[in-house]
């Protein structure tokens, strides 16, 4: 694993000083940084919040925001929103972990894709409905799955 | 802009924004909400403002980006002002066309117009779309109209004004006496009274207080908070001012869901702008009065919702929610008195400070106040935001607004609330909406997702997905909650893998009770509703997944192979003979529709395809024509197998008769056959077929058809023996004694039923009823008619007996159906076909009267229907209009309002089970009789249906005798088998698939059709056969 720049850290701990209850903020700093949360972070946030480091981690994996390990340049989330469900979203899943060749969770080997599966994008008008990155891409269907996907870098 | 120091300034400031607004001055808005975003709006705003510059029109035309219009199918929808015309579904490439025609020439194009579906009248403005015009948009008004990042907007449409209002002339007090007075409750989901909640706050004792807005919109289906606050940001904020001012709170926090990105941001905008103008910070507008938002960004977790959750979530804890008391009101946020309501709720307040309370309270039911926003998704025509007062039904919003379900599929069910909510069947589709309405039929509020369904959603599946959903977002905290959604998901994954068990109803019911009763919070308490509001309402498809493995809606992974063939009720392998057809096997696709229906050729012509309903590709554009696809290849086989095929040998000593040579009847004996029983038919007529052969018409069913596969199947083995009835001299225990060993009843539902209306009189010259008159007319003989036939009935009857009294030369004919299209159980296809022949379809009407003179018919009396409350069947009953009735002439009347099985053949003192209707009671797994050997199906046992359910109670039905006679106790079970997958054909691959619209089938114009009984449907040619099998997308071959 790549080593990760402790300065950084300092900067955003910095940042946080004045702020009430700062936990959750200071994990999203630190994952915007680093894309993750480096298993290193943990005990000098704790110091830096004067909590224990089990409570940073019970944070960081109570919240499905949060991810323990690095993720791929391009994260596609699968909305399984019951609009979606509706509308053929399973298959839309079927179809994406088929590209990919990694089932949810999971991350490919080349750091090129990660897949998760949404509760609600909250885009159910367009259902079925992926997101990647921050870009939504609405109406699915097998076609425009394998377009999208062709276009990440 | 400087800061405002009093209310004064305030107004000054929106007068000099009002003034400085040229009214005149073109705007273009362009909605900027997530849904048209992802349609493209932006690329359409860039290329406005390209459009723009290159034409040298800056400064003479603005463009705005608006927050979401709620109409979110027709995205990306763009206004014009000031003449507000409504252009939607816009593309970068129309840009230039409308600044040429509309913005300079001024004329309207009429290709980004909406067109309502149904008149086809084109709508300029938004208020004329159905869409939006039975809404009423307090919250969502402004939401299109307004620039989210820009004060100014929001203060020129009176933003700020409430807050004005409030600091100037209203104690704290009359504050909350106004909002409890308007009956607003809140829009979070359990509609606590928000004034009350305000006052708890306000009453407890403590100086430090919180106001919160929980923005962490989280039920999968709803996204209004998701709108306003991308849309109308100020509009929240105001209201949490204005809460903030009446229970003495300093700071707010909005928590909002972190998945919103776009909602932050324009909070964010509007949270330093207000500050900016002093309408956030120290001392507002002069009243002393100090208040500040901060945003919290949630992090992905849906509990969070819950308010103590949420408390805690904000606090950087794990945001498990804590059992109350203490509520928040007396110890939230830190400790201290919180007031936490819903974004919705927030927005609401501005109107009623403005408007009054008593304006408010005026909108809405007794005990729920106001608008509601739902969103509208799933299954429907016009996905969206819809902003209704509370009361409007659910069938104004999903069919006049909502445009109804699409491809012409049955509305079966809306779930509302969510996750904690339930489902709603079609029965209580006229229910008003308002939070005890909703909780009476066992749904709720919830935050107003509104998630419609179709026939081809799997009610099971439905439950498991809410808790497969709420079991993986339960914390884990409690005990009910943690493992009680996790033992009923794991029931309900079984019933939808086609393991369930018996007692597994039962057991969920069990344990959902518990859940409910004794869950922490609020998610683990309404977490069971989804399951139980599905098992009260759709019972019938838990049973078929647990009893008979078979999902309904065809949706189950484990129990589907493929939803055409799982759909069809005996089971054909249609995408292997599908592929056959696309190879060029003919006589293997044949004999591979035979393995399950012995009457190829006939379905291929008159099954009411229930498989095409549920084909894959009808998502894609179009369902495969599988009907007539089945049509080419049995009559391809007809034509080139000339060679009579070989008997099924005989294996068994025991000999089965079968009563009634009809499809069901002749299918049974085929299977039975077929296992190697010998088997005898007996039919009381000279021809065989039952329905087919007497009432189904010659240009619908050519009898040389019925003929081939009635020959087919005696080829193979099985004898008929025709014009022997069942009667007091020939009995069932005369066949008995003959010596066969197992009895199959068949006998068909035949008798005319009559309507029981006055003047129905038999013998009367003119009246016939319509099953004897397709007889009659299939025989042979000549049947006289008049000019002016009325037939009387909508179902299969009615249309047949319709349109071979046009053919016999009728020169008008009356269809009299009491109920609409909607509820006729026929195919599109020959409904367009009678009315392309010339019939005449009189719906709502019922005939009261025949009137007739010296025994000649001379006409009907009716009287008009209008339809009322949903029945038991699903259909909404009929109810006479007073004072409507009217006369219609009539030479002829033809009542076919349907058929009862004729038992009389069967000895009255008999000691058969009867049903309550009068037909016989069978086992419906094994069809047997409450005499052992005797079993009986089809018609004669369920009263009139279509041929495919006949053919599939004759193979249940050799099924069940088969396991009878080799003394096999176990239940029936037709299972989809899969035979060996066939190659992939071209065209099959994803990247290939392209929008193709079936096949259209060729048939003879309607004056020719008219002219006599041949044929209608010509059937496709080998080259369209193929090319059309080719469109099969092979689903089964995920499995």
């Amino acid at each position: 694993m790549e080593k990760i720049d402790i300065n950084k850290l300092e900067e955003i701990l910095s940042e946080f000083k004045d702020e009430n209850w700062p936990v959750i903020p200071v994990l999203q700093r630190v994952q915007e940084e680093f894309g993750y949360i480096p298993k290193e972070t943990i005990e000098p946030i704790s110091k830096a919040l004067n909590l224990f480091p089990s409570q940073i981690q019970g944070v960081a994996t109570f919240y499905a925001q949060f991810y323990l390990s690095p993720k791929g340049r391009n994260l596609i989330r699968v909305c399984r929103g019951t609009a979606c469900h509706v509308r053929g979203g399973r298959t839309i899943l079927k179809l994406v972990k088929k590209y990919t060749n990694i089932e949810e969770g999971e991350t490919t080997e080349d750091l090129k894709f990660s897949l998760e599966t949404v509760a609600c994008l909250g885009a159910c008008a367009l259902s079925p409905v992926i997101m990647v990155n921050k870009t939504y891409f609405g109406k699915m269907n097998p076609r425009r799955v394998e377009l999208v996907l062709k276009q990440c870098k | 802009m400087e800061r405002l120091k009093n209310s004064m300034e305030l107004d000054n400031l929106r007068k000099s924004i009002l003034e400085g607004r040229d009214t005149t001055k073109v705007i273009v808005t362009i909605c900027g909400g997530t849904g048209c975003s992802a349609w493209g709006s932006e690329a359409v705003r860039e290329a406005f403002i390209g459009e723009i510059k290159k034409r040298g029109l800056e400064g003479k035309v603005e463009i705005k980006k608006t927050g979401c219009h709620g109409f979110c199918e027709r995205g990306p929808v763009v206004v014009i002002l000031p003449q507000e015309i409504f252009y939607q579904q816009m593309v970068p490439d129309d840009v230039s066309e409308v600044i040429t025609e509309t913005i300079i020439n001024n004329n309207i194009i009429g290709r980004l117009l909406y067109s309502d579906p149904i008149t086809g009248r084109k709508c300029i403005y938004d208020y004329e779309v159905p869409f939006y015009k039975k809404q009423m948009r307090i919250v969502l008004g402004d939401n299109g109209r307004i620039d989210p990042t820009d004060i100014s907007d929001y203060i020129a449409r009176d933003g700020y004004k409430a807050l004005e209002k409030v600091l100037g002339q209203m104690s704290p007090d009359e504050v909350i006496e106004t909002v409890e007075n308007s009956g607003l409750r809140g829009r979070g989901g359990a509609g606590f009274p928000t004034g009350k909640k305000w006052r708890f706050t306000k009453q407890a004792s403590n100086n430090e207080k919180y106001i919160i807005c929980n923005a962490d919109e989280g039920d999968p289906g709803a996204f209004m908070d998701r709108s306003v606050l991308e849309g109308n940001p100020h509009s929240v904020i105001e209201g949490m001012i204005i809460a903030a001012y009446a229970i003495g709170a300093k700071v707010g926090y909005i928590y909002v869901r972190a998945e919103y990105p776009l909602a932050v941001n324009h909070l964010r905008i509007a949270i330093s702008e207000a500050t900016g103008l002093g309408l956030l910070g120290k001392n507002i507008l002069n009243s002393g009065f100090d208040f500040e938002i901060r945003i919290k960004e949630g992090a992905g977790a849906f509990v969070c919702g819950e308010e103590t959750g949420l408390i805690a979530s904000i606090e950087g804890r794990r945001g498990m929610p804590r059992s109350r008391p203490p509520f928040p009101a007396n110890s939230g946020l830190d400790g201290k008195p919180t007031n936490i309501n819903n974004v919705e709720t927030f927005a609401n307040i501005r109107s009623i400070i403005l408007k009054g309370a008593e304006w408010y309270s005026n909108l809405g039911t007794q005990g729920s106040k106001g608008t509601k926003i739902f969103s509208l998704t799933g299954r429907i025509n016009n996905t969206g935001l819809v902003e209704v007062p509370m009361g409007a039904t659910l069938r104004e919003i999903i069919f006049d607004i909502g445009g109804g379900i699409p491809k012409g599929r049955k509305f079966k069910a809306v779930q509302m609330g969510g996750p904690s909510g339930g489902c709603i069947p079609a029965r209580y589709l006229d229910l008003p909406i308002d939070y005890e309405s909703l909780k009476a039929v066992g749904s709720m509020m919830g935050s107003g997702g509104m998630i419609v369904m179709d026939e081809n959603t799997c009610m099971v599946d439905l439950a498991r997905f809410f808790l497969n959903f709420t079991q993986s977002e339960s914390c884990g905290k409690c005990t009910p909650c943690r493992l009680g959604t996790k033992q009923m998901l794991e029931i309900l994954t079984r019933i939808t893998k086609g393991e369930g068990r018996e007692g597994d109803i039962e057991m969920l019911l069990k344990i959902a009770m518990v859940v409910k009763d004794t869950a922490l919070c609020g998610l683990g308490q309404t977490c069971p509703n989804p399951v139980l509001s599905t098992i009260n309402n759709f019972r019938n498809e838990y049973e078929a997944h647990i009893i008979e493995k078979k999902c309904p809606a065809a949706v189950c992974d484990a129990l589907v192979i493929s939803p055409c063939q799982h759909t069809c009720p005996v089971g054909v392998d249609i995408p292997n003979y599908i592929a056959y057809i696309a190879d060029g096997k003919y006589y293997e696709a044949v004999e591979l529709i035979r393995e399950r229906n012995p009457f190829p050729a006939i379905c291929g012509r008159i099954c009411h395809h229930p498989c095409e309903l549920k084909c894959r590709r009808g998502e894609l554009d179009e369902p495969l024509s599988i009907r007539a696809l089945k049509r080419f290849v049995a009559d391809w086989y007809f034509k080139h197998i000339t060679d009579a095929p070989e008997p099924f040998p005989v294996t068994k000593d025991e000999r089965v008769a079968i009563i009634g040579a009809g499809p069901a009847g002749l299918s049974c004996a085929y299977f039975l056959r077929k296992m190697g029983y010998r088997v005898t038919v007996f039919e009381a007529l000279p021809v065989g077929g039952g329905m087919l052969g007497v009432a189904i018409p010659d240009f619908r069913l050519p009898k040389e058809i019925l003929q081939k596969e009635i020959e087919y199947i005696v080829q193979r083995g099985v004898e008929i023996k025709y014009n022997t009835p069942l009667n007091i001299n020939f009995t069932i225990d005369d066949l008995r004694k003959e010596g066969y060993s197992a009895i199959f009843i068949a006998a068909g539902s035949q008798k005319s039923q009559e309507i029981g209306i006055p003047g129905e009189v038999d013998g009367l010259e003119g009246l016939y009823y319509g099953l004897r008159f397709l007889r009659d007319i299939k025989i042979g003989k000549t049947v006289k008619i008049g000019k002016r036939v009325a037939a009387i009935g909508g179902g299969n009857t009615a249309m047949d007996v319709a349109r071979t009294a046009l053919r016999l030369g009728a020169h008008e004919v009356n269809v009299f159906y009491r109920r609409t299209r909607e509820e006729m159980p026929v195919t599109q296809l020959e409904y367009k076909e009678a009315l392309e022949e010339g019939v005449n379809f009189n719906f709502l009407v019922s005939p009261t009267r025949i009137v007739s003179k010296d025994w000649r018919v001379k006409g009907l009396e009716c009287i008009r229907m209008t339809l009322g409350e949903v029945d038991e069947s699903g259909r909404r009953r009929p109810i006479s209009i007073e004072g409507s009735e009217f006369f219609i002439e009539a030479d002829t009347v033809i009542p076919s309002v349907g058929q009862a099985p004729d038992l009389s053949f069967l000895p009255p003192d008999s000691k058969f089970e009867r049903a309550r209707w009068g037909a016989l009671e069978v086992d419906k797994n094994t069809l047997s009789t409450n005499i052992p050997v005797i079993f009986a199906g089809g018609d004669f046992v369920t009263g009139p249906t279509n041929i495919i359910e006949a053919i599939a109670a004759g193979k249940r039905g050799s099924i069940a005798i088969n396991k009878y006679l080799q003394g096999d106790t176990s239940r029936v079970e037709i299972r989809d088998e899969k035979k060996e997958i066939l190659h992939k054909f071209s065209g099959q691959d994803a990247e290939e698939i392209e929008f193709k619209p079936r096949l259209k089938v060729p048939v003879i114009p309607p004056e020719e059709r008219k002219k006599g009984f041949d044929e209608i449907e010509i059937g496709f040619s080998e080259e369209k056969a193929k090319e059309e099998a080719k469109r099969c997308l092979r689903c089964d071959m995920e499995r």
